[in-house]
């Protein structure tokens, strides 16, 4: 009797973990189909003409064509573009990396009283949009005679990066032992090299999840690059792809394949680095 | 005789780079537009014939292009010649008069040549030629299936009571009477609510509602959104149209889903030839033969019978600060009367960029936007385009109950007291 009511049970629960399985793969599914299929759709679309297009949106291209990569990679000028995307994306990157650990350890493990307002006033910038600060940010350029300069979209992006940088390493390596510190200190080492021996290896995690953060948004930021240069030579690949971005647009054929272009870069990054991303994701929503 | 040489040759060089004028120019550029690779060639045509002049040029286009004029402006650092919109979307330029008066750069000799309309000064938010418009829009424009309609036995429309008689019969075959993709919000305002409010309110409502002296609850706002709200009722408009994105319609449009298409005068570009495929959405040869650009039915309660929306367009404008006289000042006029000039007009016109205010420009045309001047010509009369003289804060709340009405949610009255609302509140931020 008991044997037949434990079954029961077993089957029961059996079959409710394969309706929970179930319905949790129909969500998954339905949010993986929601984020694959524009991406699908756009690559598609970037295969067929103008014309195309208009009576066929839905449907596989019935004659494809490169012809629209070719004039969208001509008119978006991407040959100059994508080497500047990746000078200013590798540079912002290493800059808020090492700026935002430096100062994390400083805030985190060698407290003064003026720490908190200093830490505070980096912190704020979360809370700053960009919008905000894009005239301030063209006078201020324009009046110190960097404008037009890879120096100034370098500064801006890194300045723009550490205060979230500034807040995530300071959180994490306050997570560090202080007494690792102490004994460090006691044993005749000095700050530098605590933190080049000590600290800096153990905040791996944290570094990547920087570096994950500050590549997607370095890649794909706009606002602040379009207020900071004029020539082409010194232009990234997002003001390239806006060339090609309207409602009023007619040409959607180059429209699409500039997106693509656009695309193709960040989502080849993902692919190759998505074990790290993962774990960096996971390190960084943890603290250490 | 060695030193003689090099003296006359340093003299040469010193003089040619005294005489090089270098132009910063902001330039309105979308490379997905049909005619891009044409407004290349003209920029380059311009460099090549006045080696003089060195050109440094800046292209963006959309927002960002405003975003960086605004930071410009703020900066006092204005580019040389920039592009300018003749309201609100310039505002910075016109409001601070930060652009020179072209009317007297140019002078009345040079201005004779183009439409009273483009030169108007009145036409512009600044009250003087802050900018030349290249072109004066129409902004709603009824692209008529002529073969379809005869195919089912009906005559091209001229009044609303035609457009009703139409709707049982095409209804059942499937096909719109009149489409208006109104997914985006602005084109049921821009394309087709600006020409109702023109014709039932008139401008001198708007003019009296800026001025305090009426409000958009009174009859004749009212009865112009009844005119929408019976266009979705009687089915001459299908409300799904609001589910319809900007980009569908002219694709629809081409395989016979709608016997009108309500769109602007500039949507004939999306019908020109496609340089990739050599093939048109129509084909030319049937949109000379089958289709016709007519102006909106007569509607009930007219009280302005005739008039269409229109404005004045875009163009290019010369900064403020430019000293009178100068070597620089001489350019930029140089390079404006180039970019004004009929040949290159034509090339604008020829890849269905505008019809040019230039007059007597001619180009060889697509059947379509060969239309348009015919279409100008025998349609003089224009009302206010909405959002060319409100504020966004009001017009997006117009465009938000044009959506509502078409989609049966809101009626009339209550989008009225709506718009009301939103109009005083700006009006509070103003005072």
């Amino acid at each position: 009797m008991k044997t037949e009511a434990n079954g029961r049970i077993r089957a029961r629960g059996l079959l409710g973990s394969a309706l929970a399985k179930a319905a949790a793969y129909l969500v998954m599914g339905t949010f993986t189909v929601m984020t694959l299929y524009p991406l699908f759709w756009l690559t598609m679309n970037s295969f067929k003409t103008t014309r195309e297009f208009q009576v066929n949106m839905l449907g596989l291209p019935m004659d494809p064509t490169l012809e629209n990569f070719k004039m969208a990679w001509k008119f978006g000028e991407f040959g100059k573009l994508f080497p500047n995307s990746f000078i200013y994306t590798i540079g912002a990157t290493a800059g808020v990396i090492a700026l935002s650990v430096l100062a994390g350890f400083a805030f985190a493990k060698i407290p003064r009283r003026v720490t908190k307002w200093i830490y505070g006033s980096f912190v704020v910038g979360i809370l700053l949009t960009i919008n905000t600060l894009m005239i301030p940010l063209f006078i201020e350029v324009t009046i110190l005679g960097i404008y037009n300069t890879r120096l100034a979209v370098l500064l801006v992006y890194v300045g723009a990066g550490l205060p979230i940088g500034i807040y995530l390493s300071t959180e994490y390596i306050r997570g560090i032992p202080t007494a690792l510190v102490e004994s460090a200190r006691i044993d005749g080492a000095g700050y530098l090299t605590i933190f080049r021996r000590i600290i800096l290896p153990m905040a791996t995690p944290v570094a990547t999840t920087l570096a994950i953060l500050q590549i997607c948004s370095t890649w794909n930021e706009f606002a602040l690059i379009n207020i900071l240069v004029s020539k082409t030579e010194l232009k990234s690949l997002p003001l390239g792809i806006f060339k090609f971005s309207s409602s009023l647009s007619t040409d959607y054929g180059k429209q699409f394949a500039a997106l693509v272009i656009g695309m193709a870069p960040m989502l080849l990054f993902y692919v190759a680095f998505r074990k790290q991303i993962t774990r960096g994701v996971a390190a960084g929503a943890v603290k250490g | 005789m060695k030193k003689l040489i090099i003296a006359a040759l340093m003299i040469a060089v010193a003089v040619s780079a005294q005489a090089q004028v270098t132009l910063k120019v902001l330039n309105y550029q979308q490379a997905d537009q049909a005619g891009y690779e044409e407004d290349v060639a003209i920029w380059e045509r311009f460099q090549a014939l006045n080696p003089d002049i060195t050109l440094e040029m800046e292209v963006l286009f959309n927002d960002p292009y405003h975003e960086k004029l605004q930071a410009y402006a703020a900066a006092g650092t204005l580019p040389d010649v920039f592009y300018v919109w003749p309201g609100a979307r310039s505002a910075v330029i016109h409001e601070k008069k930060l652009a020179k008066d072209l009317g007297k750069l140019l002078g009345p000799d040079y201005l004779k040549d183009f439409t009273g309309a483009a030169t108007n000064p009145r036409n512009q938010l600044g009250g003087y030629l802050v900018q030349l418009p290249q072109s004066f829009t129409y902004t709603s424009v009824m692209y008529v299936n002529v073969k379809l309609l005869k195919d089912n036995g009906f005559a091209i429309p001229k009044t609303y009571a035609d457009l009703k008689k139409m709707v049982p019969k095409l209804k059942a075959k499937g096909i719109a009477v009149m489409m208006l993709p109104n997914k985006d919000g602005w084109p049921g305002q821009s394309c087709l609510f600006s020409t109702v409010a023109g014709r039932i309110a008139g401008d001198k409502f708007f003019d009296d509602v800026l001025a305090g002296k009426a409000k958009f609850t009174d009859r004749e706002f009212v009865n112009a959104l009844k005119v929408v709200e019976s266009l979705y009722k009687d089915g001459i408009i299908q409300r799904s149209d609001n589910s319809i994105g900007y980009g569908e319609g002219p694709g629809l449009f081409a395989s016979g889903k709608a016997a009108i298409f309500l769109d602007g005068d500039w949507r004939t570009g999306a019908y020109i030839t496609d340089k990739a495929s050599g093939k048109a959405l129509i084909d030319p040869k049937a949109q000379a033969s089958d289709f016709a650009l007519l102006p909106i039915v007569a509607l009930p309660g007219e009280k302005y019978p005739g008039v269409n929306s229109a404005v004045a367009g875009t163009g290019w404008a010369v900064s403020g600060s430019i000293p009178a006289g100068s070597a620089k000042e001489e350019a930029a006029a140089r390079l404006i009367k180039y970019l004004y000039s009929e040949e290159v007009q034509a090339i604008r016109y020829s890849t269905g960029a505008y019809v040019p205010t230039r007059i007597g420009v001619k180009a060889e045309l697509e059947p379509l936007p060969a239309m348009l001047p015919g279409f100008y010509a025998a349609n003089p009369k224009t009302s206010y385009v909405i959002d060319g003289v409100l504020d966004p804060a009001v017009y997006n709340v117009i465009n938000d109950g044009l959506v509502a009405i078409g989609n049966g949610t809101k009626s009339a009255t209550v989008v009225a007291k709506e718009v009301q609302a939103a109009f005083e509140a700006w009006k509070a931020t103003k005072k």
